[in-house]
């Protein structure tokens, strides 16, 4: 898909500490809705954007477990917090922190998901970098895919075991800075 | 474009009003998926697109930030804290007072938990307080009930044998009685006895030089009175200290009796205590015990249920 096609320039790309990065999905996560930020730092024209799947912007250095988690969490009807690396289509790259949330009608009935997205801190994301390295290494060792999920599922396993937190305590470690 | 520029711009912003309304009442309602979709034909109606989709964006954002914080904080994860960043003046401002009142619920919360831990310390201080007491009653009433049917058997044995020497004690009393009886009769023979050689004394004088013999003999007959009686007075005197004796014994005796009678009485009082009465609702002090312990380790694990 896109990932394939765009080929990530090592540019770094940020945004402005009051900006918020919004996209609104449908259930599949193809994209309803972008705003003006998302686009711009995307690198992406509305046309573009509208009626993708979000893999649209994945870049190929995200461990492929932190979207199981977040797919799994989204399923639970939960909001996820995770850092993401995002690719701009001319090849920039650009941390973000995503807040992912589901939306419901007045019913309950799941609408789609919804993600804000915050400007993480530079040690926010040194922090996760590392923690991203151990899972892609592991994730690498293997050569189909559902294999390198559950591998890179045991790693992040492994890792909040040995520090005794759970995915949501670590995330929020590192957002206050508290990473261990 | 160019060519006629107003009209395009108007028709356009026409379609933006009309989309712009209609989004606006969507959201007004609490519909906060609604966006502005693509107006194309006018820089004006884009950007007012983009301001109004703007402000959902930023409620919408803080609406899913406040709900998740407040359900996070009411779950005890209080980690999860509110995202300001992003959200600007009294957006921020809400959001700030939001992550005081959960810090506040936060230390609530430890406060509440320290409690709850000082509490269940408690509660185990006081089961194990209870357990010690109630074994320690438990031991302390058996050894006491055994203790006081021991006494009361004692007594009993006690007061037989007092009885049996009130008994002893009054036989004797009538076997003096008999003593002085006899004596009695002896000391009637004898004044007989002494008479008679009385007599004798006198017939024999009367009788001469023939009668002499005769005389020592009556004389020696009066000595023997006078000595038997001289000996029944002794018994007499005897007889009389035995039975001032045996009244005294028998008085001391039924003291005695008495006291033991009254000291069953109260051992019986303690027995019952202990062992529990003969009615249903007179509970012993070993089963006050067990009531006391049960009692209390219902009221620990409700303690500790909490
Ligand atoms: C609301 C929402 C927002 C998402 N945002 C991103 C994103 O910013 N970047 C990204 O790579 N994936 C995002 N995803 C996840 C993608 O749907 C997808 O799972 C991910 O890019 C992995 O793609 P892959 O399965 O092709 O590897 C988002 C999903 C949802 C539902």
């Amino acid at each position: 898909m896109r990932a394939t096609e765009v080929r990530p320039s090592g540019i770094e790309r940020t945004f402005g500490e009051n900006e918020l990065i919004v996209s609104k999905t449908d259930p599949r996560g193809v994209i309803t809705y972008a705003n003006d930020v998302f686009l711009r730092i995307s690198a992406l024209s509305e046309d573009q954007a509208l009626g993708s799947p979000h893999n649209i912007i994945r870049h190929p250095d995200m461990p492929r477990a932190v979207f199981k988690l977040l797919w799994d969490t989204l399923e639970q009807r939960k909001e996820i917090f995770a850092y993401v690396l995002n690719l701009a289509s001319d090849g920039a790259h650009y941390w973000v922190y995503a807040h992912v949330t589901p939306s419901f009608d007045r019913s309950g009935r799941l609408l789609g998901y919804h993600s804000n997205r915050r400007r993480p801190s530079q040690p926010a994301v040194a922090a996760i970098r590392e923690v991203y390295a151990r899972l892609l290494d592991e994730e690498r060792r293997q050569s189909r895919t559902p294999d390198a999920v559950a591998a890179g599922m045991a790693a992040l396993e492994r890792m909040l075991a040995e520090r005794g937190r759970t995915y949501d305590e670590l995330v929020w470690d590192v957002t206050d800075g508290g990473a261990r | 474009m160019k060519a006629r520029p107003e009209t395009v711009d108007a028709a356009a912003l026409d379609e933006a009003v009309r989309l712009v309304t209609e989004v606006c009442e969507r959201a007004c309602n609490g519909d906060l998926e609604a966006r502005v979709p693509v107006i194309s034909g006018s820089e004006r109606a884009a950007r007012i697109r983009i301001a109004i989709n703007g402000l959902l964006d930023h409620v919408d954002a803080f609406v899913r930030e406040s709900g998740a914080a407040s359900a996070a904080a009411a779950e005890g994860r209080f980690h999860r804290r509110f995202l300001t960043q992003g959200l600007d003046g009294a957006y921020r401002a809400a959001a700030e007072q939001i992550t005081h009142s959960n810090q506040v619920m936060s230390r609530t919360a430890a406060q509440f938990a320290d409690a709850a831990r000082a509490r269940q310390a408690l509660a185990d201080e006081l089961e194990s307080a209870v357990l010690t007491v109630s074994e320690q009653v438990a031991t302390a009433a058996t050894e006491m009930g055994r203790s006081a049917n021991g006494l009361a058997d004692f007594a009993r044995v006690a007061v037989a044998d007092a009885e049996r020497g009130l008994g002893t004690v009054s036989s004797l009393r009538t076997s003096s009685d008999e003593i002085r009886h006899a004596v009695d009769l002896i000391n009637q023979v004898a004044a007989q006895t002494r008479l008679l050689a009385l007599n004798a004394t006198i017939e024999a004088a009367r009788a001469g030089s023939a009668g002499r013999g005769f005389g020592v003999v009556a004389n020696e007959v009066k000595n023997l009175a006078n000595e038997t009686s001289a000996s029944s007075e002794e018994i007499m005197s005897q007889v009389n200290t035995v039975q001032q004796s045996a009244a005294d014994a028998i008085g001391v005796l039924e003291a005695v009796t008495n006291r033991i009678r009254e000291m069953s009485v109260l051992v019986e009082g303690i027995a019952q205590a202990v062992d529990g009465g003969h009615q249903i609702e007179d509970v012993g002090l070993s089963q006050l015990a067990e009531v006391l312990r049960a009692e209390v380790s219902r009221f620990v694990s409700t303690i500790r249920a909490s």
